[in-house]
This record gives structure tokens, C-alpha cells and sequence, in this order.
């Protein structure tokens, strides 16, 4: 009786995984081929010869690469941040002030969160011209925690609510106040949900396009994708070094994703059992 | 030890009254129980008392200070939780010494009541585990222990034992009773287990629909329940009631058949009906027919047995009327028995079959 199931989600889980790993194991065979192999036809599966070539190249060619990965780090860090420390009050409170219409100005918070991107770059860009915020970190950090603190909030706010109300009545009956308890009680609780939600924000800055293409102008100051996708020329496509670089810029990713992928699966299911 | 004083308490959510009009004064030292079904205002009611709800209406003293407005922290009450509630990051032992830490207490003292503490309750070699290291009866004792260590005026328990399996419950309980002996501090306690309410409380108040229905001792609402919410709520199993109506003669005739009662003891006014309650408890049953018996003994058909141990339910079918009876374990009549019932007058309820108010007796 249960087998059956489980089969048929075990086919499922495999599939998504092969079709969502697929472009990166693409990715990195690419990086170790000579440029012949890349362009040759029919399809050449496996690097042979195998190489490394590329990753000198790159680093010796253009090692503003190295730079453009720290502004991203940078970013990321930065937007994490500032993202969990207003996101974690804003939810916190959303979620255990009693407070008149919380639950409409949630769903406000959303309907903001709703605006293309693109559609806030020409007043972001004449504002932050003004402030003397183009090509800063400063400026990209305010840019990207715009964009992420409502995701921010709906997580943790919902991460709050699965925490029993009680430790924090027993708290205020202790003599804790507002800010205590959620200092020294709430963050070291939903330590898991706000490790799941910094991920992802900081995933979601280091990936973001538009904003930072467009924020961020001068090379120095370029994020890894903006730079990568900056290789092209006008007539070449340097797929060997736009795929190397591409498999340098996720590596910080894919470590942090490991070191803290146990809190990720537990923010993300907790509350739906206990 | 403080008197705590509850003057037409009320709490309203919108338009739902949760409370109404509570009105009572807890004495100095006692042990008071709220008892309800849930949702009947009783924790609500506790909760008002310990400032995390706030009060719709009334006065609410302790002490003779009133309290209405004051932070929980200054009430001078502790509270033990449903679900514990203790710090899950935090040791035993800065679990207890939270609020003193928090009253600036220097840390000696606290080192020193903690540590009285602990030993009272047997949880010193406890001290340095954190919650999750604990089992459910000792996660308990630290809830008890950390209100203890702030030596309240009034100590708030609101379902403490719920969690626990019943073994442990029975334990609890007791040691509940012991510790309330032994600091003799002023207590609410809420429950919906009439067991905890009948051995722990020195006064029970029985809730429904956010309106006291009852305050009394155990004996008093178990003797005298008020109406017949408090008379089906207190016992275990619950009180038979019967519906009678009066016919030309005067006599009480059952409902459905089977039972007729001359004259009641009660004062049943110009009424046609009322409706009678019986504790399973209550009702004597002998072996054998009922044939050539006169006044309350009827003939009844053993419907169901079931063997408690010490004691056996019977299901009792008298015409169409179901009465549940309680008797010894030892030799009970069985299913398919035929067996007399007798009904003593005096251990005999009434109450008005519309407002469900017990009826005098004459």
C-alpha cells in the first residue's frame, strides 16, 4: 500500500533534482573544456582533454572577477542584515502585537512587494543620483532590502507564530519587557527560521540583475552577475569564460547552502508538525 | 499571602462577553479552583488576574491595591503554565532564576533561593540540564519551582497537569497538595478536571458561558449543585436526569415510561414538569425482581455491565427511560439481569426543566 506512493515520489524528487542540477553539472564540464570542444559537433559530453586552463585564464586575464564576487558578498551580507534585523521586528510585531488590521497590512506588505523591479529603476536611479548613492554599497544594500524585506517579513512573521505564546507570557511575568524578550528569548528561538531566511535573501541579492546592473556603474563596483554577463563583446560569446566565471561566483553559495542546509530544511518545514 | 479581590470583573472581545461580572474574594491562603469546560471564561479569568489579559471591566484587587492597570511583573503573582513554558535555551537553573536576575537580586541570594528551591521540589542534580533534557513531571517542577522562587503573594495555575500522563497527574496533584500545606500561599487554579478540582480546591468556582454558575466547597457543589449545568459537570460518571411530568393525582410520571414517583421533596410550584437528577452513584441496586416492592423501587433491565475494578457501571433500562448506576465490583448483577432499583428521596435532585435552576427542598 505505501510503496506505491513512494515510488512515484522518488521518481518525482529524482527528476527535479536531475533538471534542476543539470545546467550546473553543464556548467562546470563546460569550464574544464578547451574551446574546440565546446564549439564541436556532435556534442562533446565529457572534457577530454581535460583541463583547467580556463581558471588560470580568467584569473590572470581578468581578475577584476575576484572583485566583482566580494561587491556581491558585500551586498549580500549587507541586505541579510539589514533585511533580518527590520524584517525580525517588523514580523515580531505583526505576528504578536495585537494590533488593528495586521492581518490587511500583510497582505500590503505583499501587494508592494508585487512591483516589477524594473518598474522602480527610473526613480531609484534619479534618487539615488541625487543622494550620491549610485555605484556605493550603501546604495545596493537600501536597493535590494526594498525589494526582499516583505519576503523577509511573511517568513519570520510566520516563523514567530509557530512558537508558543506561552515562553513569552512566562517571560513577561518574569519582568521582561518588549524588546528583552524578543532579544533574549524570541531570536535565540527562531534561530533556524531567521538562518533559513538570511539564506535565501542573501541568495536572492546575489542573484539579482536589474538593480545592480543598473546601480552600479562603474566596473569596480559590479556584482557577479552584472560583471559575467558583461564578458560578451560585440562579436564573440567567451562561453569558456563565461561559464568558468559562472561556477567561480556560485561556489560561495553552494558552501554556505552546505554548512547551513540542516537549518534550511528546518526553518522551512517548521510549524507543520512538531 | 494576599486577599485577592475580583469586583464585577468582565472581559469583552468585540462584541463577545468571554466573562461576565465576576464577582468573588479570594482569601488569604486559599486554595480556589475555576472549573468549567473549556471555553467557559475560567482561564480568561486567570489571565486577567495575571495582567496578560486586560480587564473590559471591574476591579480587580490584590492585596487591597488595585491592579487593573499594573504590569504583571508588579502584581506580585506567579504563574505555571499549560505547556511549562520554561526557556528551552536556558539551564534549570537560570530557567528558576529569571525574574530574580531580573529584580536585580544580588546573585548570592538568588544562588541561595534557587538552590532552596530545587531541593524542595527534587530537582538540584537538575540544575545545569536545560528543558529538553527533562522529563514531562520534572519540566513541571521547574515551571512550579520558578514561581515559587519569586515567593509571590498569589500563585496562578492554569491547567498545570493537562500535559501529563495520568500516573504522573495523580502524583502531581498530591505533591501539589503537599506544597500548598507547606507554603500555604493564596492559589487559583485552573482546571476542567473536576478530580483536580474536588481534591486540590478549598473552594470551587464553576464557569459556563463566562458566568459563575457556582462557588462552594467540593461538598457544597457536589451536595447542592446550584443548577443542573454544575450538577451534570460535578461527578463522575455525570448525574442521570430524568424528565417527569405531573399527572392529575399529583404522582411524577417519567417521560418515557417505567417510573412513577408519588409525592417529590421539592418545592415544584404550579410546574407540570420537571426534570430529576439522580448520581449513578446514588442509586441502590438489589438482585431479583421488584415484585410486591411499593414506594421508589422499580424493576430494571441490566442493559450493560462494565467492570471498573473496585467498582462496576450498569446501564439500567426502566420502560423506555436509561439510568447509569454505580455499584460495588464484587458479584454485580450482569447483562440481562433483571434486578430493583430504589431511589432514596433524599439524595434525589429537581430542576426546572427551562432555566435549569436546582428547585428548594420542602
Amino acid at each position: 500500500m505505501k510503496t506505491r506512493p513512494r515510488l512515484g515520489l522518488y521518481a518525482l524528487v529524482i527528476l527535479s533534482v536531475v533538471i534542476s542540477f543539470l545546467p550546473i553539472v553543464w556548467l562546470v564540464l563546460t569550464s574544464l573544456k578547451t574551446t574546440e570542444d565546446i564549439y564541436a559537433w556532435p556534442p562533446q559530453y565529457l572534457p577530454d582533454p581535460f583541463t583547467l586552463k580556463n581558471y588560470v585564464n580568467i584569473f590572470t586575464n581578468s581578475p577584476e572577477l575576484l572583485l566583482y564576487v566580494f561587491n556581491s558578498f558585500v551586498v549580500g551580507v549587507g541586505t541579510t542584515a539589514v533585511s533580518l534585523a527590520l524584517g525580525g521586528m517588523a514580523g515580531y510585531a505583526l505576528s504578536r502585537l495585537r494590533m488593528r488590521r495586521a492581518g490587511a497590512l500583510m497582505v500590503f506588505i505583499l501587494a508592494v512587494s508585487m512591483f516589477p523591479p524594473v518598474s522602480l529603476l527610473p526613480s531609484l536611479f534619479q534618487n539615488f543620483l541625487n543622494l550620491g548613492l549610485l555605484n556605493t554599497y550603501t546604495g545596493l544594500i537600501i536597493a535590494h532590502t526594498g525589494l526582499f524585506l516583505p519576503f523577509t517579513v511573511w517568513m519570520l512573521a510566520s516563523y514567530f507564530a509557530t512558537l508558543p505564546a506561552e515562553i513569552e507570557e512566562a517571560a513577561r511575568m518574569d519582568g521582561m519587557g518588549f524588546f528583552r524578550i524578543f532579544w533574549s528569548i524570541v531570536i535565540p528561538l527562531s534561530w533556524p527560521g531567521f538562518v533559513a531566511t538570511g539564506l535565501i535573501v542573501f541568495i536572492f541579492s546575489w542573484n539579482e540583475f536589474p538593480l545592480a546592473l543598473v546601480l552600479m556603474t562603474q566596473n569596480a563596483m559590479r556584482t557577479a552577475p552584472v560583471g559575467i554577463s558583461l564578458y560578451p563583446g560585440e562579436y564573440a560569446f567567451p562561453w569558456e569564460t563565461i561559464s568558468t566565471a559562472t561556477v567561480i561566483a556560485i561556489v560561495p553559495i553552494l558552501v554556505i547552502t552546505a554548512i547551513f542546509q540542516k537549518q534550511i530544511v528546518g526553518g522551512l518545514t517548521a510549524g507543520a508538525g512538531k | 499571602m494576599s486577599e485577592v479581590k475580583l469586583d464585577r470583573v468582565g472581559k469583552k472581545y468585540g462584541a463577545v462577553q468571554a466573562v461576565q461580572q465576576f464577582d468573588l474574594t479570594i482569601r488569604e491562603g486559599e486554595f480556589l479552583v475555576l472549573l468549567g469546560p473549556s471555553g467557559c471564561g475560567k482561564s480568561t479569568t486567570l489571565r486577567m488576574i495575571a495582567g496578560l489579559e486586560s480587564i473590559t471591566s471591574g476591579d480587580l484587587m490584590i492585596g487591597g491595591r488595585r491592579m487593573n492597570d499594573v504590569d504583571p511583573k508588579d502584581r506580585g503573582v506567579a504563574m505555571v503554565f499549560q505547556n511549562y513554558a520554561l526557556y528551552p535555551h536556558k539551564t534549570v537553573f537560570d530557567n528558576m532564576a529569571m525574574a530574580l536576575k531580573l529584580q536585580k537580586v544580588p546573585s548570592a541570594e538568588i544562588r541561595d533561593r534557587v538552590g532552596r528551591t530545587a531541593e524542595l521540589l527534587g530537582l538540584t542534580e537538575y540544575l545545569g540540564r536545560k528543558p529538553a533534557a527533562l522529563s514531562g513531571g520534572q519540566r513541571q517542577r521547574v515551571a512550579i519551582g520558578r514561581a515559587i522562587v519569586r515567593t509571590p503573594e498569589v500563585f496562578l495555575f492554569d491547567e498545570p497537569l493537562s500535559n501529563l500522563d495520568a500516573k504522573l497527574r495523580v502524583k502531581m496533584r498530591m505533591e501539589l497538595q503537599e506544597l500548598h500545606n507547606r507554603l500555604g500561599a493564596t492559589s487559583i487554579y485552573v482546571t476542567h478536571d473536576q478530580v483536580e478540582a474536588m481534591t486540590l480546591a478549598d473552594r470551587i468556582v464553576i464557569m459556563n458561558g463566562g458566568v459563575v454558575a457556582q462557588v462552594g466547597t467540593p461538598r457544597e457543589v457536589y451536595d447542592h449543585p446550584a443548577d443542573e449545568f454544575v450538577a451534570g459537570f460535578i461527578g463522575s460518571p455525570a448525574m442521570n436526569f430524568l424528565d417527569l411530568l405531573r399527572d392529575d393525582s399529583g404522582r411524577w410520571i417519567s417521560a418515557c415510561g417505567g417510573l412513577a414517583l408519588p409525592a417529590l421533596p421539592f418545592d415544584a410550584g404550579r410546574r407540570r414538569s420537571i426534570r430529576l437528577g439522580i448520581r449513578p452513584e446514588h442509586i441502590r441496586v438489589t438482585a431479583g425482581g421488584a415484585a410486591g416492592q411499593a414506594g421508589t423501587t422499580y424493576e430494571a433491565r441490566v442493559l450493560l455491565d462494565e467492570l471498573l475494578g473496585a467498582d462496576a457501571l450498569l446501564s439500567l433500562g426502566i420502560g423506555e427511560a436509561r439510568l447509569l448506576a454505580r455499584v460495588g465490583g464484587v458479584g454485580h448483577p450482569v447483562q440481562g439481569d433483571t434486578v430493583a432499583i430504589t431511589l432514596d428521596p433524599d439524595q434525589l435532585h429537581a430542576f426546572d426543566p427551562a432555566s435549569g435552576a436546582a428547585l428548594g427542598r420542602i
